[in-house]
Parts: structure tokens; sequence; C-alpha cells
């Protein structure tokens, strides 16, 4: 008998150890694949084919990125990524890994696919991104479930920068995103290309730019196409620029008006009549150039190696002296592009270009957009003005009261900075400070709320314009080691501003008083500038 | 000048796209001597990578190069992680010899090779047509001089492979670009003691019993 227990027992041993060892394995296989996630904060819709694209713009437009490391004792088996959108994209697989070994790691870019109609979204919203991670033989508790929620803005909104505000050191930080303004050049949009071909039929009289590969040729399209915005009345004008915050990122996210609402709309601010000239160009087969300099925008063309540009806002803007013809247009475009290569041969990283077909070709194409035969109708209507032979009046001192198909003359719109002195309601138990700064002599008052977080800043700057003012006040800036980013839309001014202490959101609005720029702005720190909004919205509407 | 239209450059194989960040001052300049650019790729046995960048420039290639990256590592550090957006990178270490004007960069890249599946591990190099030299058996050399330079960049590339892989091949993918196929048994994986020890008792026991049995 006990010959035969021994081995018995040792041969039992062995099935229990084998029986364990699956144990043991099912013990330590749960719960240690090791997941992290890098998303992205804000989506635009207007760059849906970028995103959708790991070759864009070297694939750095995605949507997440997880890192997934095999914790686990065993291999896993076709281990499978998968992710949704609700309401925008139904699960879809990412990759399958057919083998997973122990410490292992795969890492999965999201490139995600969105609809074309994507591009018909009016509204921003907050979305969700779920991710699902599975493997053979993963029951429902193995499997990884993660979701993470992002910005998806409207088709119209270009945020400045994706990159994190801990981590913005420099200009071109703050405006990371300039290749994606080419998703808001749309030469394939049929509005478009309707405008540009009675462009060149009844403006033109015949266009061969393209053809002749002359400069001249090319200019004088350039200034047909001013001719006719001129021609149309276009006007200048602002729209919503504002600064936005994420978990992560903090941006100026600015409304972009599409070329088709530019022409049909009849109205643009400069990045916008910039994004029409550019579309223009480029339907008619010209290379087109957008310029980006500290708070403006203006476009042109490169042909044989050499650059063009245009004042586009000549037509009429804030702090340009009314309207221009095409001439001068022309050599305004011209001088101030001979500062900008002065500017960027010094290493002003403040002075970029985008070059649009150099960037569509690496994906940062533009969106679609269907035809619409009521533009197309207004486009008719925007047309028959350049053939009703409307002369324009270049003198800016005149201020004709009337417009309109019948009237032989444009409106020189109102001046945005108005002529009266600002003022604004002071909460109660806020300090007020006068010149708090003697160094800085243009900072007229401060005035402070008790927590010392929302502040209101005057400043009194002896100058002709709301840009020069702005010029100013950054070079007193600078002396303090803070700089600034922001936008100038009319009369109304949003920015940051960035110093050791950190950054400072706030908004503003200038106008004429005593023979120079008024500039009131409230703002507050950005960790505080969300609780803050409604005291700070309140402010800014009192601003008179 | 920070241009849009040089940001279109990107480097062919990529695992190295990171190089173009190194570069992007290159762009910038008009470099007419052909710069060298040395890069070690070691992969290891879970398919991750140890690279090894260096290089010596020109006094006006090192001070622009200073200027836009040298000085700012961190912003190195995030532009090499944003122009690979395929991998996970960390581990960072920048030394820069401003005597010799050259530096040394040594990076993590996670999750450089992939396993297929059929179990085989890829690494991709997204080039037709690389031009591969077999130094030894787990030693590759791949020189190239990326179009988005002019001529004006030479880069060799060094990839050596783990010791435990196996009948490396260069193959071509179905885009016809060239990738490195090798099979790798993990070191980590497989081997359950606890089964195997289960196993030889079980045999040992059942030997024994009818050893026992048949002696009766």
């Amino acid at each position: 008998m006990k010959s035969k227990l021994t081995p018995i027992i040792l041969a039992s041993i062995g099935a229990l150890l084998i029986i364990g060892s699956f144990f043991i394995n099912d013990l330590f296989k749960s719960g240690d694949l090791d997941v992290t996630i890098e998303k992205a904060d804000f989506i635009m819709p207007a760059a849906h084919r970028v995103y959708a694209n790991p070759q864009a713009l070297n694939g750095k437009y995605y949507l997440f990125k997880a890192k997934i490391t095999n914790n686990t004792n065993r291999t896993l088996e076709d281990v499978t990524v998968k992710y949704q959108i609700p309401g925008y994209i139904d699960w879809t697989e990412l990759t399958v890994s057919g083998e997973m070994f122990p410490g292992q790691t795969l890492v999965v870019p999201c490139y995600p696919k969105f609809e074309d109609k994507i591009t018909e979204k009016t509204t921003e919203s907050v979305e969700k991104a779920q991710i699902h991670i599975s493997w053979d033989g993963a029951t429902k508790d193995d499997t990884v479930e993660e979701e993470f929620s992002f910005k998806l803005t409207n088709r119209n909104e270009y945020v400045y920068t994706g990159i994190k505000r801990d981590e913005i050191s420099t200009w071109s930080d703050m405006f990371d995103n300039d290749a994606l303004i080419a998703c808001f050049v749309t030469p394939n949009d049929p509005i478009v290309k309707y405008y540009t071909q009675n462009l060149q039929e009844k403006l033109m009289k015949g266009e061969n730019a393209s053809v002749s590969n002359k400069p001249e040729d090319g200019i004088r399209l350039l200034a047909s196409i001013y001719e006719g915005t001129r021609k149309s009345h276009m006007v200048y004008s602002g729209t919503k620029g504002i600064p936005q915050s994420t978990e992560d990122v903090q941006s100026i996210v600015q409304q972009v008006r599409l070329p088709r609402e530019v022409i049909t709309g009849n109205t643009g601010l400069c990045i916008e009549l910039s994004c029409l000239y550019a579309s223009v160009l480029s339907a008619a087969g010209v290379d087109p150039i957008i310029y980006l300099i500290p708070g403006h925008a203006y476009p042109g063309f490169k042909m044989q190696g050499q650059y063009y540009a245009i004042e586009a806002t000549g037509i009429n803007g804030e702090g340009l002296g009314g309207i221009m013809d095409a001439e001068a247009a022309f050599k305004k475009g011209s001088e101030q592009l001979a500062e900008f290569f002065k500017a960027a041969q010094n290493g002003d990283p403040r002075y970029t270009l985008v070059d649009i077909h150099a960037v569509n070709q690496d994906g940062a194409t533009a969106m679609d957009l269907r035809d619409d035969q009521f533009l197309r109708g207004k486009v008719d209507q925007v047309v028959a003005l350049w053939s009703g032979g409307t002369p324009v009046d270049n003198n800016p001192n005149q201020q004709p009261d009337t417009r309109g198909p019948g009237n032989n003359t444009i409106v020189i719109p109102d001046d945005n900075i108005r002529t009266s002195a600002l003022s604004f309601t002071i909460p109660n138990g806020w300090q007020t400070y006068m010149k708090p700064l003697p160094e800085m002599p243009i900072l007229t008052a401060q005035v402070m709320a008790p927590d010392q977080l929302t502040t209101v800043s005057i400043y009194d700057i002896p100058v002709g314009s709301a840009q020069q003012a702005m010029s100013t006040i950054e070079q007193y800036f600078s002396n303090y080691g803070m700089s600034s980013q922001y936008q100038i839309n009319g009369s109304t001014i949003a920015g940051q501003t960035y110093s050791n202490n950190g950054t400072f959101n706030w908004v503003g609005k200038a106008l004429r008083a005593n023979g120079g720029i008024r500039i009131v702005a409230v703002g507050a720190p950005d960790y505080a500038y969300n609780q803050k909004t409604n005291e700070i919205n309140r402010i800014f509407n009192s601003i008179r | 000048m920070r241009s849009t239209e040089f940001l279109i450059a990107s480097d062919n194989m990529k695992t190295l796209k990171f190089l173009f960040t190194v570069f992007i001052v290159m762009a910038f300049m008009n470099v007419h001597s052909q710069s060298q650019q040395k890069i070690d790729m070691k992969l290891d046995d879970v398919g991750n990578s140890k690279l090894t960048i260096s290089m010596t420039m020109n006094g006006q290639q090192w001070q622009m190069w200073l200027q836009s990256l040298g000085n700012n590592p961190a912003a190195l550090k995030r532009e090499a992680q944003r122009s690979m957006p395929a991998y996970f990178l960390d581990d960072f270490n920048l030394e820069k010899n401003d005597m010799e004007r050259s530096f040394v960069l040594s990076l993590n890249a996670y999750g450089a090779c992939k396993v297929d599946k059929r179990g085989n591990w890829i690494l991709e190099t997204d080039q037709k047509n690389a031009n591969l030299t077999e130094i030894t058996s787990h030693k590759y050399m791949l020189v190239s001089s990326p179009p988005e330079f002019g001529g004006t960049v030479q880069q060799t590339f060094t990839i050596e492979f783990p010791e435990e892989a196996r009948n490396i091949t260069v193959e071509k993918d179905a885009f016809g670009k060239s990738i490195f196929k090798f099979q790798m048994k993990n070191s980590t994986a497989g081997f359950n003691i606890m089964l195997w020890a289960g196993i030889l008792f079980l045999v040992m026991g059942g030997a024994w019993l009818v050893k026992n049995l048949a002696q009766k």
C-alpha cells in the first residue's frame, strides 16, 4: 500500500500544481494592462480632413494616442483597440496586434474620420470619445474602457494653438495651428468657383496668370480681386475672438467666416479677406500665400520664386485711413512685404507665412462645401455691383450717408474706434489706483477687485490706432519680461498676457480719446478666469 | 523665418521623423555644404527602441540651432513628441558640446516594432527601396539624404536588433516599402514554472506508480 501512496501523492501534487498554475495566471492576467492616453482638447470641423489623415502635417493632429503596456505575465493574443464618438463616429477598430508579449508596449494613434457633413456644424459642443481594449479570451472584467471629453468647435472656429498652456514658451507656440488656416481656403467651393469665374469673365475680361506664369499677370489678378471687393462695397468688419480654455489648453478661438460667407455677406476681417483672396488665387491656378504678422494678416502669391502681396483691408479698415485704390493697396502690401522679410530674416518668429498649396500637399486641405442656389444668387447680386460701374470715392474725409445699388458712391463705414471717452461701472468695494506704475506713464489707472484677481486697466497711448496702441503697450510689457497675444476686432480687443506670474486673460475696448487711443481692459489670471467670467462680462459690457 | 511652408518637411523613416525636428533649423539657412547626422537605434526584446542622435554643425548652423531648439530642450522634446505621433517618447537626454559645436541626444521610443497577426515582429522604414547594408546578422546600416533638405544632410542610421531576434529579413510591405521582419521569443513569456513543475511531478508520480504496479 505504501509503495502506491508515495507516487500517488507525487502525482496529485503535480496535478494540483498544473491546476494552480492556471488559477495563478488568472490572478495576474487582469488589471495589469497599463493604459496612458494623450488627447486633443479641441477638434475643428474645418480641419476634419487633417485629423483623418495620419500623414497630414506629420500626423501631429490626432484625436488621441494610447500607450498600452502588457504588464501581465502572459502573452495576449489579438489585442484589439476600438473607439467611438457617440453621435459622430460608431465603434471603429484602430488596430489588432496579433500577439502582445509581457512588457511589450503598443502605441495606437487615432485619426478620426468624421463625415463631411461635420462642416455644417454651426455650434460648439463638448463631445466624448470612448475607447475599448480587448483581446482573445478576455472576460468583460478584463477589458479596458476609457473615455474623455473634448471640445468640438463650430465650422467657423479657428483655434490658434493646441499646445498645453504649461508648455507655451514662444510666440510660435501660441500660434501653432498656423498651417490649419489652409483649411479655411476653399478654392473648390462651388460658390467661390462661381465668383472666380465671374471675376475672370466680367471684371478682368480674361485672365491667364497661371498660364503665362508672368508676375505682372498675377499682380493683375490680385488687383482684380481687390477691385471686385471694392466695387461690391465690401467692408471690413470684426468677428468674435475670445480666449477659451480646457483642462490643459488655453487659446484664442477666432470666428473665421468662410470665403463664401465673405463674398455673400460682403464683409470680412483681415484673415477672412486673406482666405478669400487665397481661395480665388488658388481657383485661378496661382500659388496663394497668407502672410501673418502680429495682429494682422494679408494675402499675396508666389510666382517664379518671388513673393507678392496686397493690403486686402484697404477697401476700408480701422487704422488704414479709408478706401485705397488697387494700386495703393498693392503698394501698401509691397511695403508690408519688405518689412515682413526684414523681420523674418532677423529671426522674428512673429512673422510667418502660409504657403497654401504647399500646406495642402502636406494634407491640410479645404473642407467640402455644397453648392447653394441661394448663395449663387447672392454672388450674382455682388457681380451686378461691378457692372453697375459704381465709382469709388477715395477721399476718406467724406462720409457718404447712403448706400445701395442705386447709389453711385460707396459708404466708408463708421470708424470702429469712437470719439467719446470710455467709462465703465466700478463695482462697490473696488480699489482705484491712479498712475500705479510711474515707469509706465501710459497706464492711467488700475481698478482692482477686493480679492485682487479681477483687474481693470486703463491705458492712454498717444498713437493713431488701436494696433499701434497695443504695440506700445507690448513694448512696455517687454521691459517687465511680459508678452501678450491679442486679437483686435473693431473696437474690441481680447488677449492673454504672459509673465513670470502666469497667464492673464483679458478683454477690452479701444477708442480715440485725448488725441490718442484709450484702452480699457478687464481680466483675471487664467486659473480664475472662468469663475470670474460673469463679473468680467458685466464690467466689459458696461464700458461705454 | 519660421514658415509653415517649411513645416511640410518630413523624414522618410517613420521612427526617425524626429530628425525633422532636430533639423528644422536647417531649412532656414542656405546651407550648401553637406552635413552628417548619425542615428543609432537599438531595439530591445519587447520592441522598444533606444535612439541616440549625434551631429556636428558649422558655426552658423550651431548658432541657429541653439537659438531655436538647442537652448530650449523642453521645446525640443515637445517637437520630437509631436513629430513622432506613432510612438511614445521619454527619457530624453541632451548633451551639448559648445566647443565642438556638436550634440548627442538620446531618448526611448516605445512601440517602435509591432507584431503582425502571424506573430512576426515588424519594423517599418516607410521607405521604398531603402539603401540598407547588413553589417552583422543583427546590425544594419541605412544611409539616406532626405530630399526635404535638398541633399544638404546625409543621415546614417545603424539599426541594432536584440540578440533574441531570429531570421531577420528585409522585405517589402503591400505598398512596396522596405520593412524588417523577424521572429523573437519573449524572454519573459511562455515559461510557467508552476505548470512545468506540476507536469514533472505528475509524470514522475505516474511512472513510479506504474513501475511499482509492474513489480508486483
